[in-house]
């Protein structure tokens, strides 16, 4: 069982990049500051006139906590599982998991890269695995 | 200014169990009976009321003025952002008295998780939650509806108070420069101080519950790195309390808790649990609300006898001694391993117990404790306590004297 974002007209490309393989940011086009997650003007110089910015996918490891137990049904099957603030190289950060290694094997500052994970049909997460340096 | 005009004259609860018979609304209706009771007014003469806003606080004041047959309300206010209300629900109050819109003002929090809705688990409340279907279908999926950004934490996992401070806290300790172990010691320290305060405590739900470190060590791991006794109970209970102007106060009652300051503040993504904030995730707190805090108290931390720290995880109150300015920053740690929080500590916390051990009661029932110290009333009585402080991680709380 998945468990699946709902979207906005605000959030629905991000997703669709995500679907597309692609980790994206939202990026006014004015002064061309990036942020996560969207909203709907610049934050900075209130233009409403904004896009998306594709991001290299690159970033390290915030903060993160491994859950070995679980808060929801839909999880029960999936412990232990990692749930991680990344930081992405362009700067904002977003929730995610980890993936590619071992709970134990994650600290603070792990340099780690995106990876797309398809969890129900049509539906891809990011996600992030070490980048081996 | 706030600063002693306004006073607390009543306060009243409810038992604080796992599960009660009663219903909310039930609870709420003893807890203002009790507060009303105490404060020596007839709740039909209360004309003011304030509360957490949905969807945290379940009995309205609609429900209440029904039940109580309360003549009319002249002003009723809700503070929004859950344990960040505590101390918005006395700013309002004490403002609307200050201002004349009211001159009795009953402040309430209900709780009956054991009916849903429980804190600690994602699937009693929102998307998957109760009536929501498909809890044996492997193949549906649960789709998250877009609303203050939970559409990009759920579908990962991150689903609950415990899960978010635990990421707070392995930051912390990353920051700070903590060992593992240190950083279990800090966290159990706390846990276990708490627990002795509320064996104490005949209104706490662990009065007979010893926590060791034996007992905390051998507690399953939640969300690393915080551990069953790290996190707050859920039960169901309410309490409540009565403000009125200090002239009023004077009259009713020979031992008034006057309001000193009390705040609220919101600065992007510093709301509760506003894992996005810009900077460093560690600044939950903007540190300008402490600071008015004590402007406005006109005290200074060292004139604190005692507070009283939400708590929804013992990572809060370590916290807390930062934001309010106890300790400097990254050094909590330090001050929780060397004077620790307990009865002979420079700064007793958490005389109640709090939500890790007496009942949660999304801070309301940390103003009813600080009130038993300035009264001179508490099971764990701070010698001559005249100042305390009841706040929470992001800023809101609230500075009360005798």
């Amino acid at each position: 069982m998945a468990v699946i974002p709902g979207s906005t007209e605000l959030t629905a490309p991000y997703w669709e990049a995500a679907r597309e393989g692609r980790l994206v940011v939202q990026q006014c086009q004015s002064c061309r500051q990036v942020w996560h997650p969207p909203l709907p003007s610049c934050p900075h110089c209130h233009s409403a006139s904004l896009g998306w910015h594709g991001t290299t996918g690159a970033g390290t490891v915030y903060t993160y906590t491994i859950v070995r137990h679980p808060t929801h049904f839909a999880f029960a099957g999936k412990i232990p599982y990692v749930i991680a603030l990344v930081e992405l190289a362009e700067g904002p950060r977003l929730v995610t998991g980890i993936t590619g290694c071992a709970p134990e094997d994650i600290r603070v500052g792990l340099p780690v890269r995106v990876v797309f994970r398809e969890v129900a049909d049509g539906v891809t997460l990011p996600y992030f695995e070490p980048s081996n340096g | 200014m706030i600063r002693r005009e306004v006073a607390i004259v009543g306060i009243g609860q409810t038992t604080y169990a796992k599960a009660l018979p009663s219903t909310a609304w039930q609870l709420a209706i003893e807890a203002v009976l009790a507060a009303c009771a105490d404060a020596g007014v007839d709740v039909a003469d209360v004309d003011g009321m304030c509360r957490f806003s949905a969807p945290f606080e379940p009995v309205t004041e609609a429900m209440l003025v029904r039940a109580l047959g309360i003549r009319e309300l002249s002003w009723f206010s809700q503070a929004p952002h859950g344990g960040e209300a505590l101390g918005a629900v006395v700013m309002h109050a004490a403002a609307a008295v200050r201002a004349g819109l009211a001159s009795t003002v009953v402040v309430y929090r209900a709780l009956s998780q054991s009916k849903g809705g429980r804190f600690g688990r994602a699937d009693s409340r929102g998307p998957g939650g109760a009536g929501a279907g498909g809890a044996n279908d492997p193949a549906a999926s649960i789709v998250v509806p877009e609303q203050d950004n939970l559409s990009f934490a759920w579908p990962y996992g991150l689903m609950s108070p415990g899960q978010l401070f635990a990421l707070w806290a392995r930051r912390y300790a990353a920051v700070n420069g903590l060992t593992d172990e240190q950083l279990v010691q800090t966290l159990g320290t706390i846990a276990i101080t708490q627990r002795a305060f509320a064996n104490r405590n005949p209104a706490a739900m662990m009065r007979e519950r010893k926590l060791d470190w034996e007992a905390y060590l051998a507690g399953r791991m939640i969300s690393e790195p915080l551990r069953l006794f790290d996190l707050c109970l859920e039960n169901d209970g309410a309490c409540a309390f009565v403000i009125t102007s200090a002239q009023r106060a004077v009259d009713l009652c020979d031992d008034p808790v006057y309001v000193l300051s009390a705040t609220q503040t919101l600065a992007p993504y510093r709301e509760p649990m506003g894992i996005y904030v810009p900077g460093d995730l560690l600044e939950l707190f903007p540190p300008a609300a402490a600071e008015r805090l004590f402007e406005q108290a006109g005290v200074t931390q060292a004139d604190i006898d005692v507070a009283e720290f939400y708590d929804a995880t013992s990572y809060m109150p370590l916290r807390s001694l930062e934001s309010y300015g106890f300790a400097p920053d990254g050094e909590g740690w330090r001050y929780v391993l060397e004077h620790g929080t307990g009865p002979d500590s420079p700064l007793p916390v958490n005389t109640h117990g709090g939500h890790l051990s007496e009942a949660y009661l999304h801070g309301m029932n940390g103003i009813l404790e600080a009130v038993r110290q300035l009264r001179g009333t508490s099971a764990n009585q701070v010698q001559n306590a005249e100042v305390a402080l009841v706040g929470a991680p992001a800023g809101s709380a609230t500075i009360l004297a005798r």
